[in-house]
C-alpha cells in the first residue's frame, strides 16, 4: 500500500484499514493451522514407519518361519504337528468320523504325548459302533486306533485311544 | 456506527460542508453514503495566509450536521482548493520528493518555509505532484474539527485528491479543470500521463467561462500538445455551469461523486477517490 499524503499539523501512524487488519489475521490464522497440521502429520509419518518396520520384522520371520516349514515338508515330516495343533481343529477332525449314532461324551487331549487322544463313547448299538471304529481306522487324521472294553446293553459303552496326526503328506 | 473498512471523508469548501463514508475493500473503494451542508456566502472563506473561518460556529455546526446520518466521528479532513500552493516538478534521480518539492517551492512561499507542510503526490514519467501549505493554516480547520467533536485521522487536500484519481486512472488527453470554490487546478494530460499543471484563485465574475477557454488553449499550447483545439473536461463546483457555457467544442464530464446522490456529482476530490 503506498503511502498516502497527509497534511496533519501532527501525523499519526497510518491506521491499515480493517480488512486488511482481517486479511492479516486470517493469514496468520491458517498459517498456524497449517504448521500444526504439518507438525501432526509428521508425528503421523514416524508412527507409520514404525508400524511399517514392525510389519516387515514380522513379514521377514514369518518368512524363515515358511522356510523352516517347506524344509520340513521336503523332508517328509508332517505340515502341522499334533503339539501344534489347536484342540479345536482336533475335536473337529473328531466329529467328522462321528457317525450320527454315535455320541461323545468326554474327550481328552494328552498333548505330552504327542497327541492321544482318548474318547469316551457311547453308540446307539453294536453296528454304530462298529461304524464308528471303521471310520476311524480310514481317517487320514487318526493313526494307532485302539478300542477299549466294551459296555453292550441295548447301547454300546465304551473308550477309545487314538493319535491324531494331522495332515498326513 | 462506522462499518468495518469504512472511511469517513470530511470536505470543506466556501460553498459547503460534505461529508462521505468510503468502504474500501479488496474491489475497491464504493461511496456507502454522502451528505451536502450548504454554509451561507462568507462563513468559510479558503485563504493560503489568513484565517479561513469568519463564522466558525456556522461551519462547525455544518460539520455536525454532515455527519449526522453516516455515523462515526473519525475522519480524513478533506481542505478545499485555494490553501495550498500546488505545483508539477520533474524528479531528479535520487532526489527524494517531498525535499525536492520543499525546496522547489520554499522561496514562492508567502510565508515562511519553516512554517509549511509539505507532501507529494507520484506522476508518471518522473514527476511529481508537490503540495506545500501553511502549517497556521492547517491547525486552523483541525481546531474546527475538533471543536466540532471530530477525530481526526488525516488531512489532505481536495485537488491533490481528484489529481490522484486523474493519475490513477491514466485520464484521457485534455486540460483537466478541477474547480473548487475558489480556485482551480488546471492539469494538462498528453498520452495519459501528467504533462503540465497550474493551480490559481477563481475569478468568477461574468465572463468566467471564456477565460477558462482562453486559458486551456495557453495550457494546451505550453504542455506541446498537438495543434488541434485543446479539449477542456470540467469538474468539480459549478461545473455544469462553466460546461453550459463554455459550449462550441464540446466540455467532456471529468470527475464526479456517485450518481446515487444529486449534490455529489460536483464533488471533485470524491471521483478522484473513487476513480
Amino acid at each position: 500500500m503506498s503511502r498516502q499524503p497527509d497534511f496533519s499539523t501532527a501525523p499519526r501512524p497510518s491506521r491499515v484499514p480493517a480488512f486488511e487488519t482481517v486479511a492479516v489475521a486470517v493469514g496468520l490464522v491458517a498459517l498456524v493451522l497449517a504448521g500444526g497440521a504439518a507438525w501432526r502429520a509428521r508425528d503421523e509419518a514416524r508412527v507409520a514407519r514404525a508400524r511399517l518396520d514392525g510389519v516387515r520384522r514380522e513379514v521377514e520371520a514369518a518368512s524363515v518361519r515358511l522356510r523352516a516349514l517347506d524344509a520340513s515338508t521336503r523332508s517328509g515330516r508332517p505340515g502341522l504337528a499334533a503339539v501344534d495343533a489347536e484342540p479345536a481343529r482336533i475335536v473337529a477332525d473328531v466329529a467328522t468320523v462321528l457317525p450320527g449314532d454315535a455320541r461323545l461324551e468326554r474327550l481328552s487331549i494328552d498333548y505330552a504325548r504327542g497327541g492321544a487322544v482318548e474318547l469316551d463313547v457311547v453308540a446307539r448299538d453294536a453296528s454304530a459302533w462298529d461304524r464308528l471304529l471303521a471310520r476311524l481306522e480310514k481317517a487320514p487324521h487318526f493313526r494307532e486306533v485302539e478300542p477299549g472294553p466294551e459296555v453292550r446293553d441295548a447301547e454300546v459303552r465304551s473308550l477309545v485311544r487314538v493319535r491324531w496326526v494331522g495332515d498326513p503328506r | 456506527m462506522a462499518r468495518l473498512g469504512t472511511r469517513l471523508y470530511l470536505a470543506l469548501d466556501a460553498s459547503a460542508v460534505a461529508a462521505a463514508a468510503l468502504g474500501e475493500g479488496l474491489g475497491g473503494r464504493r461511496a456507502r453514503g454522502f451528505a451536502r451542508v450548504p454554509l451561507e456566502p462568507g462563513a468559510l472563506v479558503p485563504s493560503p495566509s489568513s484565517p479561513s473561518f469568519a463564522r466558525g460556529d456556522e461551519v462547525r455546526g455544518a460539520m455536525r450536521r454532515a455527519l449526522q446520518g453516516l455515523g462515526g466521528s473519525r475522519v480524513t479532513l478533506v481542505l478545499p482548493d485555494g490553501l495550498a500552493r500546488i505545483a508539477l516538478f520533474d524528479l531528479p534521480r535520487g532526489a527524494q520528493p517531498r525535499d525536492y518539492v520543499r525546496f522547489r517551492l520554499a522561496a514562492s512561499l508567502p510565508w515562511p518555509a519553516s512554517e509549511t507542510i509539505v507532501e507529494s503526490l507520484p506522476a508518471a514519467h518522473g514527476r511529481v505532484v508537490g503540495a506545500a501549505v501553511r502549517r497556521s493554516t492547517v491547525a486552523e480547520y483541525e481546531e474546527a474539527a475538533v471543536a466540532a467533536g471530530l477525530e481526526i485521522e488525516r488531512v489532505h487536500l481536495a485537488p491533490l485528491l481528484a489529481l490522484e484519481g486523474l493519475v490513477r486512472s491514466g485520464a484521457r488527453d485534455a486540460v483537466h479543470a478541477v474547480l473548487g470554490d475558489v480556485a482551480l487546478c488546471l492539469a494538462t494530460f498528453h498520452e495519459g500521463a501528467l504533462v503540465a499543471l497550474r493551480n490559481r484563485r477563481r475569478d468568477r465574475s461574468s465572463g468566467e467561462a471564456l477565460r477558462l477557454r482562453d486559458e486551456v488553449g495557453r495550457a494546451a499550447a505550453h504542455a506541446g500538445n498537438g495543434t488541434g483545439p485543446a479539449r477542456l473536461v470540467v469538474s468539480g463546483a459549478d461545473a455544469a455551469r462553466l460546461r453550459r457555457e463554455v459550449g462550441g467544442e464540446p466540455s467532456g464530464r471529468g470527475l464526479e461523486g456517485p450518481g446515487e446522490w444529486d449534490d455529489a456529482v460536483e464533488a471533485a476530490w470524491l471521483g478522484g477517490l473513487l476513480s
